[in-house]
């Protein structure tokens, strides 16, 4: 593998925030092509990043701070990316249901889909079912709805949402993902979702397996 | 035996004749006026105006007819806002939320349809501050006399005649709650890899006026207080959201500070509050001294209560625990379910004392009556230690 990726794949998972946009640079200047440079560079590193957490290694302060020195490096790339047309991995509504105010999880978990090449629209916290309906009828080729909730007394506007969006006649043509602590794979499927993830990292996993 | 000896029996890890409980003794095992007021409604008892006891977690004060029906061992003593500071809740222009800002400047909003507790959305700190922003930012004064005017009187109420144990509540959030708090969670949690002189010189500052407030509360109280208030939360569900060697670098250092200070000053057991799957720090809670821990999150990762029992009951006294809040309480359990839960907790956790009887965390707003009082049915019945 050629250098610059190693040092991009290294810069990310060692949290190097200051210099990640100069490497994502070079590996353009030696003519490595952007979409290679988030599959090979940016991806892996986020695989290697979700592994140490899976292993106990890192926590959510490390996730954290890695998934935003991708970012960095991928603002560098997200323009050539569109201008050269390469298909993102799937459009993916994601959001914090009504009357929910935590964002720290669904953020997390929105950078972890970005840098995996998914097309991520954050609708934000505290998001009605009527809400996610109307962005979901705007983004008619989102192939996944994911849904947060911190709280057990929130957690049921999950179900809500869902229903909303069978009502709405959108259901058939996406798949539903949840997260949030107070959750499990028992809970996720009684309220009609077809996927659960239990943190930021399997939840890019989940997405993956959902669209096929 | 009182209500004061039976807990005070527990907490030196003696059986007392019955297990104590707590009802609205911390704000940590309270209940959400929703619940309260059902519950009220549910025993028969007149109709009150619920006085709001904590604004942030809607939690109403346990009245004392409550108290006393069911025989609740435990009171609070709680401080008062300062003279200066005066929490205000005004409305969002588009009327969807009403919010208020703290004496941290920390601003919080609950939705008016449909919201059960005030969210933070305010993050005094947040962005890009340096170190010197952090240092000079001005702060509430712990020591502020005007926190503690008439707590005197309660506690000699408390101890005297209602012979109850008494628990001091803390002026705020711990020092790693307010730091996230002040920073935002975003901040506050990158800042322990990428800013750690600022993470620190923040969390210094919030032990410092911890400190000051626990002196002003043993200057007055002195030996009255049983139990001191105190919370960090740092876990999640499956794990701790920081690596235990954060833990170890960053709070360790100052919550053996004042767990030093609060055992050097009185004669009170520190009751320390701290959610989630905390398993792998707590042989370092013990090593500094804990007394207590709550709210046992039985549930969480490595966090069974028997377990537990088994390897930390000679060191700490387990004050929650009790009925599994999240999995076996709310209205989607049957009473029936409720009581398994109960039963199975006793068992674990109240062999040889050290153990009072407090849901895992506070009641929450969907918990219906007949789940209450078949908690209480519970222990009231197995809840026993034979003589």
């Amino acid at each position: 593998m050629e250098k610059v990726l190693e040092q991009i794949i290294d810069g990310i998972v060692k949290f190097d925030q200051d210099s990640i946009q100069e490497r994502v640079k070079e590996a353009l200047a030696a003519g490595i092509n952007p979409q290679k440079i988030l599959n090979e560079g940016m991806i892996v590193a986020m695989g290697k990043v979700g592994k140490l957490f899976e292993e106990g290694e890192y926590f959510l302060p490390e996730m954290l701070v890695a998934a935003m020195t991708m970012q960095k490096g991928l603002e560098v790339i997200q323009p050539l990316l569109m201008k050269s047309g390469v298909k993102s991995a799937g459009k993916i509504v994601l959001g914090t249901v009504k009357g929910d105010l935590h964002d720290v999880g669904k953020n997390l978990v929105g950078m972890m889909l970005k840098g995996a090449g998914f097309d991520v629209i954050d609708v934000g916290v505290d998001v009605t079912p009527e809400k996610f309906v109307e962005v979901l009828q705007d983004n008619k080729d989102a192939k996944i709805l994911a849904l947060s909730a911190l709280l057990t007394t929130t957690m049921p506007n999950m179900k809500t949402t869902i229903d909303a969006v069978k009502r709405a006649g959108l259901r058939s043509k996406l798949k539903v993902m949840v997260g949030g602590a107070p959750l499990n794979e028992t809970y996720a499927k009684e309220i009609g979702a077809d996927g659960y993830a239990p943190d930021a990292s399997r939840a890019v996993g989940v997405a993956k397996t959902l669209v096929g | 035996m009182n209500s004061r000896e039976r807990v005070l029996t527990a907490l030196a890890h003696k059986e007392p004749d019955r297990v104590p409980f707590d009802l609205g003794g911390t704000v940590l095992t309270g209940i959400n006026v929703k619940a309260y007021l059902a519950l009220r409604n549910y025993l028969g008892l007149p109709r009150v105006e619920p006085v709001i006891c904590d604004t942030i977690q809607q939690l109403a004060r346990v009245d004392d007819d409550v108290i006393e029906r069911l025989k609740v061992d435990v009171r609070r003593l709680a401080p008062q806002s300062p003279s200066h500071f005066h929490l205000e809740i005004k409305d969002t222009e588009d009327g969807q939320y009403t919010y208020c800002y703290d004496e941290f400047q920390i601003g919080r909003r609950k939705p008016k349809v449909g919201g059960l507790y005030y969210d933070m959305f305010h993050f005094p700190l947040s962005g890009n501050i340096s170190e010197s922003d952090a240092e000079r930012f001005p702060l509430p004064d712990g020591a502020d006399p005007t926190r503690l005017i008439g707590v005197e009187k309660s506690a000699k109420k408390i101890l005297t005649k209602e012979k109850r144990a008494l628990v001091m509540g803390n002026m705020s959030g711990g020092i790693f709650e307010l730091f996230l708090w002040m920073r935002s969670f975003n901040d506050g949690f990158t800042d322990l890899v990428s800013k750690p002189a600022l993470a620190q010189k923040l969390l210094r500052r919030y032990t410092d006026i911890q400190l000051a407030y626990w002196g002003k509360v043993f200057g007055a109280l002195g030996d009255s207080v049983d139990v001191v208030h105190m919370a960090d939360d740092f876990s999640g569900q499956d794990a701790m959201l920081i690596s235990p060697s954060s833990y170890r670098r960053y709070l360790k250092p100052l919550h053996k500070e004042m767990f030093d200070y609060i055992h050097s000053h009185s004669r009170a057991k520190i009751f320390f509050h701290s959610c989630g799957a905390i398993r792998k720090v707590i042989p370092d809670l013990i090593e500094i001294g804990l007394d207590i821990i709550n709210p046992v999150q039985v549930n969480a990762a490595g966090m069974d209560s028997a377990e537990l029992k088994r390897e930390y009951g000679k060191d700490l006294t387990f004050w929650g625990g009790g009925v599994d809040t999240q999995r076996a309480f709310d209205a989607s359990h049957t009473p029936q379910e409720v009581r398994e839960d109960v039963k199975r907790r006793l068992h674990d956790l109240m062999p040889g004392g050290g153990f009072v009887f407090a849901t895992v965390h506070n009641i929450q707003g969907n918990v219906p009556p007949e789940n209450i009082m078949a908690m209480w049915e519970t222990l009231q019945e197995y809840g026993v230690y034979s003589r």
